[in-house]
């Protein structure tokens, strides 16, 4: 299809806001009447509330409210229902919230919030997840057995395991006794702060009569947020509304509601008055949530030609106190820990164990990105061992059209091969090495990356043209900095045929909004794109049609393009706006168009039926190089000039190559 | 304490405490919330608001020492609706993701142009050090501020 709009460099749709300084980001809503709330936090990685006072925070100026665990009794969580608003009977981190306050001022309520005053009796605390798993460990929820967890993520009641997730394809044994060489390595590697700009910060309102809130909230994901939090407070998902602002960086960690639960706990007992909760930047470092550690073995049986023959693999995440999304993170990093790799044989293990430690949640890659580190480090020390250049192992077992990959899925346009001998020749691979700059040597390095997509998942959308023919997408996909509403708009005015400019994506808001599961792991433009394409399919038949029984023509002969009804030779019949209006007879009137995209039932997801094995599938390789100075006796490494390289069928905006 | 502020060219006359800071008083007396606060450490640079034309981390300082200074924040920049040559190319070159640095940088580049409107890529780098962009949009920003430059007459 020839494209206007598709592939070319366009200004981003939400870019004049954002240079005037009119975005409204979460930090940003200002409400009538609004409060402003503040937690108390545990001090303690594990130790049992003995009894908390709040007397002098409620006689504090400004005071409006002062909630504990005991006022909100809830807990909730999306995959394992373990996290509770406030803290009830005991502390499991360090930052975790206890108690909490909504005053006139944020100062006010920050200081009401220190006279809390909470009596503990400490418990012994676990901090490394390998430890977590002995049998002495301290057991950070006793009570696992009876949380409410979605049938896939099973733990270990009475250990500290809240996930296990396997997967085994052919014969290991068999795999490494055909191994000329096998090698048995461990990594580690640490969490990891989101550290977005805009701090976690949400606004809610109560409305008790209808026992209704409303949130205003960055997050990523705001129908599954209000089903989660509906889910906790056993209420239907229409009482619980999120209204989606601005997002000042995400990176996965907005995924996960860490000062809505506040607001919510408050705005409940502030007679109507909304109240706002924005993290510090110390909360948002300490209290909200990381990228996993992890603890990662690897087995791998190689023949002498650089072949694979099995690999058998064991992986513990450090989850912190509540699981938050970690059980698809424990998923994830099974189906990537074996690289973009051909191995017939394999064994793979990943335990999500508990610590006291701040919550482990979605971050970039999901998983991918642990144990990506392990699978190449590996592959670089076979490579060194058995005497084969980096590149050419990886060329090797590289994936190529047709192979299935561990899920079953039948991969097409991989491209992989392709794209590593375009990083060799660009990283002038194999050519003498750069000479040192003083003390530090210059060396280079490849790696590949194979990243999978949380699908099948469902994206939902409505397409409207007003009657001027202006188009507006409904869309439960918020932009969250990615160019989300560009990408959307610029699919949907090809699709119809109007201009880019006359198109318009307000922000979610699930009173209005259709169903999208999330903007995350690099679904939405291919999801919600989809969705947009079919409803913009749909309202570009409509108008044709009408344009054709108003011209007295057949509709096949008519085309819509920038907004003008063309004949076959291209000449202009009708505008749009001259259309509708006849269409409408000069009043008010809506076409509409609604899109739904989903993969599952795709031919490429066949080889295995069993539908949870599909839940992430493969989306793109690809790799990427690097040039390291490296100071021999120092610790002083630094990546100094990267080159990624992805292989993309189509790039939808243009600015997006580099 | 009674203090008149002159922001954006406009003057307006205030009660502030002592303690309170001057992005306090943009974002939460003023209501110009381009101006951001996300870390009130002085350290990610988002509060940043031109002082007599030089970049200053409105978290660090208080509002009552502001009186008698010229404030400008990213709502005083476009002049009658007139895009500024710096929000332009912003928005040209791709320079702005999630948008959350994006006044803070754009106000540190017009103190830059306004010194020198051909600086070198360098001296850009330099003045916009002060700022983090976590999405990670540091070379299209470089780009933009070129091009504004250019625009400029520099």
């Amino acid at each position: 299809m020839e494209t206007r709009y598709v592939g070319k460099s366009v200004p981003r749709v939400d870019g004049l806001e954002k240079v005037t300084g009119r975005a409204v980001y979460s930090v940003d809503v200002n409400l009538p009447g609004m409060l402003h709330g503040a937690a108390a936090r545990s001090p303690h990685a594990h130790a049992r509330i003995v009894r908390i006072d709040t007397s002098r925070a409620e006689r504090a100026p400004g005071v409006k409210a002062v909630v504990t665990g005991r006022d909100v009794p809830y807990t909730f969580g999306g995959m394992v229902k373990d996290q509770p608003f406030l803290a009830l009977d005991r502390v499991r981190y360090v930052g975790e919230p206890v108690a909490a306050v909504a005053a006139e001022t944020e100062l006010q309520a920050r200081e009401a919030a220190r006279m809390i005053r909470v009596e503990y009796e400490e418990l012994p605390a676990v901090f490394d997840p390998r430890e977590a798993l002995r049998e002495d460990a301290p057991i950070l929820h006793p009570g696992m057995a009876d949380y409410w967890h979605a049938p896939i993520y099973q733990g270990i009641p009475g250990t500290n395991v809240v996930t296990v997730r396997k997967l085994s394809v052919g014969d290991v044994g068999r795999g490494f006794a055909e191994a000329d060489e096998i090698f048995e390595d461990e990594f580690y590697i640490h969490p990891v702060a989101h550290t977005p700009l805009e701090t976690h910060a949400a606004v809610a309102q109560y409305f008790s009569p209808k026992d209704e809130y409303t949130l205003w909230s960055a997050t990523d994901r705001p129908y599954r947020l209000s089903r989660e939090l509906a889910a906790a407070l056993g209420i239907p998902v229409n009482q619980v509304r999120f209204i989606s602002t601005h997002t000042g960086g995400g990176f996965g960690g907005k995924g996960a509601m860490v000062a809505e639960i506040l607001a919510v706990a408050l705005a409940r007992f502030t007679r109507g008055r909304p109240v706002k909760v924005v993290c510090s930047r110390e909360e948002e470092l300490t209290a909200s949530q990381t990228r996993h550690a992890a603890f990662m073995k690897l087995k791998t049986g190689m023949k002498k030609d650089g072949t694979f023959t099995a690999r058998s693999a064991e992986i513990v995440w450090d989850n912190g106190a509540y699981c938050s999304l970690g059980p698809d993170v424990a998923w994830r990093g099974v189906l990537t820990i074996v690289g973009p790799y051909r191995i017939p044989h394999l064994e793979l293990y990943s335990r999500l164990v508990y610590t006291n430690k701040e919550i482990a949640g979605a971050y970039r890659g999901f998983g991918t990105t642990q144990v990506t580190w392990a699978c190449e480090a590996q592959m670089d020390i076979i490579a060194h061992k058995l005497k084969i250049d980096p590149l050419e192992i990886r060329m090797k077992n590289a994936y190529v059209d047709g192979d299935l990959y561990i899920n079953g899925q039948n991969l097409q346009n991989v491209g992989l091969l392709e794209t590593l001998k375009k990083t060799a020749r660009e990283i002038g691979w194999g050519e003498p090495k750069p000479p040192a700059r003083g003390s530090k040597f210059r060396g280079k390095g490849i790696a590949s990356v194979i990243k999978p997509t949380a699908t099948p998942t469902d994206s939902y959308c409505f397409i409207r043209v007003n009657h001027d023919g202006g188009v507006v997408i409904l869309s439960g996909a918020p932009e969250v900095g990615g160019g989300q509403k560009t990408v959307l708009s610029q699919i949907a005015a090809d699709t119809i045929g109007v201009p880019l400019a006359s198109i318009v994506v307000p922000q979610s808001d699930t009173h209005y909004t259709p169903y999208d599961m999330a903007v995350a792991s690099s679904r939405t433009t291919y999801h919600m794109g989809n969705a947009v394409r079919q409803a913009g399919e749909e309202v570009r038949r409509k108008i044709l049609e009408s344009a054709g029984r108003i011209l007295e023509t057949d509709p096949a002969r008519l085309d819509l393009a920038e907004g003008k009804i063309l004949d076959e030779s291209g000449r202009e019949l009708l505008s749009l706006p001259a259309l509708m209006d006849k269409m409408f007879g000069g009043k008010g009137g809506s076409i509409l168009g609604e899109g739904h995209h989903s993969p599952a039932g795709s031919p490429l997801l066949a080889a295995f039926p069993e539908p949870r094995r599909l839940r992430h599938f493969c989306s793109y390789p690809g790799n990427k190089t690097f040039y390291l100075y490296v100071v021999p006796k120092g610790g002083d490494v630094s990546a100094d000039l990267e080159t990624v390289l992805h292989a993309v069928p189509k790039f939808l905006d243009s600015k997006k190559e580099d | 304490m009674r203090i008149g502020l002159t922001v954006n060219g406009e003057l307006h006359e205030l009660e502030v405490e002592p303690r309170e800071t001057l992005v306090e008083v943009l974002r939460e007396r003023l209501h110009l919330t381009g101006t951001k606060e996300g870390c009130g450490l002085g350290d990610c640079g988002t509060c940043i608001v031109l002082l007599d034309g030089s970049p200053v981390n409105s978290c660090l300082m208080l509002a009552a020492d502001a009186p008698g200074r010229e404030i400008l924040t990213i709502e005083g920049l476009a002049e009658k609706g007139e895009l500024h040559p710096l929000q332009e190319s912003f928005l040209e070159k791709g320079a702005v993701q999630c948008g959350f640095c994006t006044p803070a940088m754009i106000l540190s580049a017009r103190a830059l142009l306004d010194r020198n409107p051909a600086p070198e890529e360098g001296e850009i780098k330099k003045a916009l050090s002060g700022v983090l962009c976590r999405c990670g949009s540091y070379k299209k920003i470089v780009e933009a501020v070129q091009a504004a430059g250019k625009k400029m007459g520099g």
